[in-house]
């Protein structure tokens, strides 16, 4: 009886796993600490969009011109949708698991980026870095030369100057239309 | 004896707020740094969806075995040193959450146990809720996840009685000069890249959808007439029918796409 114990005992073998003496072993597709590489951020505020817990956020500082892109861990629960939505890879969900902290302010991370002024009215109203990657998409889908400084004309006027902008126009639309 | 903080919390419109006196902080940093037996952790839920403590008994389980480092988890406040927070908080539940407080023996640890405990996780603005265990009792460990894994556990353990070190830091980030941004793939035309997202992410769902779309996008090069092959082998290495199929599909609109005219 005690025999065929100890035979299954040795049978079965160890099952603990030696974790906090050696790396623990991640599975593929395991979702762990979002990384944020800051240079490839934007500021789009797609992630913080697509947020469900509200742990990334975005908020613009107009008196200083910056618009801030923070995260705090201790509300992520690791979906993986801001790594979905990011359109450049600035953001990606990494294997690292050991977040415990025992200050809660170390949970936090902050990055700021500028924001360009309407050339018209001079309002700050996007990233500088998001209408430069916009631009550069424009250009990619295949547009040069004129048609290009068009749409970087266009891109660097805020929404309201955009809209006053247009009012001449669409009236003149009307009267040819008349 | 416990303070009658149920009137307070209950009725009042003021917070009960616990104060913790220089002896017990004194104490407490004691225990932290050289507890020379087993800590006996006891469980507090607070309104959690029980993801978190089915993490706490797959950590005690012989997989991840907490008990080797002498943590067990013991059935009564009063037997305990760590205080386990989980779930977002409650309202109804903050006054048990308290009265478990009040009855574990100082010096004591509290810990914020899951994304809830910490801060309220995915619930923190819902009526009703708190917040967060640090709302209403001291917390001097704060364990992130949702929920933690048995591993994430056992590293919080053993990061807040010192036995491992923290590895997060916070950080912040000023833009430099210096940055500039490119869109990824660049030789691959827009519309094409756009075709192959959309129609990855329809057949394989959001996150996985995401990364398919990347690794075909990775594979076709317009002016490399190897693609096919390079695909298939790829496809070999993974040897998974699902991505086949849905490589297929893209191969499908990757052919259809009009190339370098």
């Amino acid at each position: 009886m005690v025999f065929k114990l100890v035979r299954e005992v040795l049978r079965v073998g160890e099952a603990t796993v030696l974790y906090p003496f050696v790396p623990a072993e991640i599975s593929p597709g395991f979702r762990g600490k979002p990384k944020h590489d800051p240079a490839l951020c934007i500021a789009c505020a797609a992630c913080a969009v697509a947020c469900p817990p509200n742990a990334l956020t975005i908020a613009a500082d107009l008196d200083q011109g910056i618009i801030s892109w923070s995260i705090f861990y201790g509300r992520c629960i690791f979906c993986g949708r801001c790594e979905e939505v990011c359109p450049t890879g600035a953001i990606q969900l990494t294997p690292e698991f050991e977040l415990a902290v025992m200050d809660k302010a170390d949970l936090y991370e902050q990055a700021d980026y500028q924001l360009a002024a309407c050339t018209q009215c001079g309002v700050l109203f996007a990233p500088a870095k998001e209408l430069e990657y916009v631009l550069s998409l424009t250009e990619q889908a295949g547009l040069s030369g004129e048609e290009l400084a068009e749409r970087k004309a266009l891109l660097s006027v805020c929404p309201t100057c955009k809209r006053k902008n247009d009012i001449p126009k669409l009236l003149q639309l009307d009267q040819e239309a008349v | 004896m416990a303070p009658d903080y149920t009137k307070d919390t209950l009725l009042g419109a003021s917070r009960y707020t616990i104060h913790v006196d220089e002896e017990t902080s004194r104490l407490k940093g004691t225990l932290l740094k050289d507890i020379r037996r087993s800590v006996f952790v006891y469980r507090v839920d607070c309104g959690g969806c029980n993801g978190c403590e089915i993490e706490i008994f797959a950590a005690i389980t012989p997989i991840f075995d907490a008990e080797r480092f002498g943590i067990k988890v013991v059935s009564s406040p009063r037997h305990a040193d760590i205080l386990l927070y989980t779930g977002s908080m409650t309202r109804s539940m903050r006054v048990p959450a308290l009265r478990a407080y009040h009855a574990a023996p100082d010096p004591k640890v509290c810990v914020a146990y899951g994304a809830c405990g910490c801060s309220g996780g995915i619930f923190h603005d819902a009526y009703c809720v708190w917040g967060g265990a640090d709302q209403i009792v001291p917390i001097d460990a704060y364990i992130p996840g949702c929920p933690p894994t048995p591993s994430a556990t056992i590293y919080g353990f053993a990061m807040a009685l010192g036995l491992l070190k923290q590895k997060l830091k916070t950080s912040h980030h000023m833009q430099q000069e210096d940055e500039h941004i490119h869109p990824r793939h660049p030789e691959i035309p827009l519309d094409l890249r756009i075709d192959v997202e959309r129609e990855s992410r329809r057949m394989a769902g959001y996150w996985h959808g995401k990364k398919i779309a990347d690794a075909f996008l990775d594979l076709i090069q317009p002016a490399d007439p190897q693609v096919e092959q390079h695909i298939q082998e790829h496809l070999r290495q993974q040897d998974d029918p699902r991505l086949t199929e849905i490589f297929a599909r893209l191969q499908e609109i990757y052919r259809a796409h009009p190339k370098g005219e």
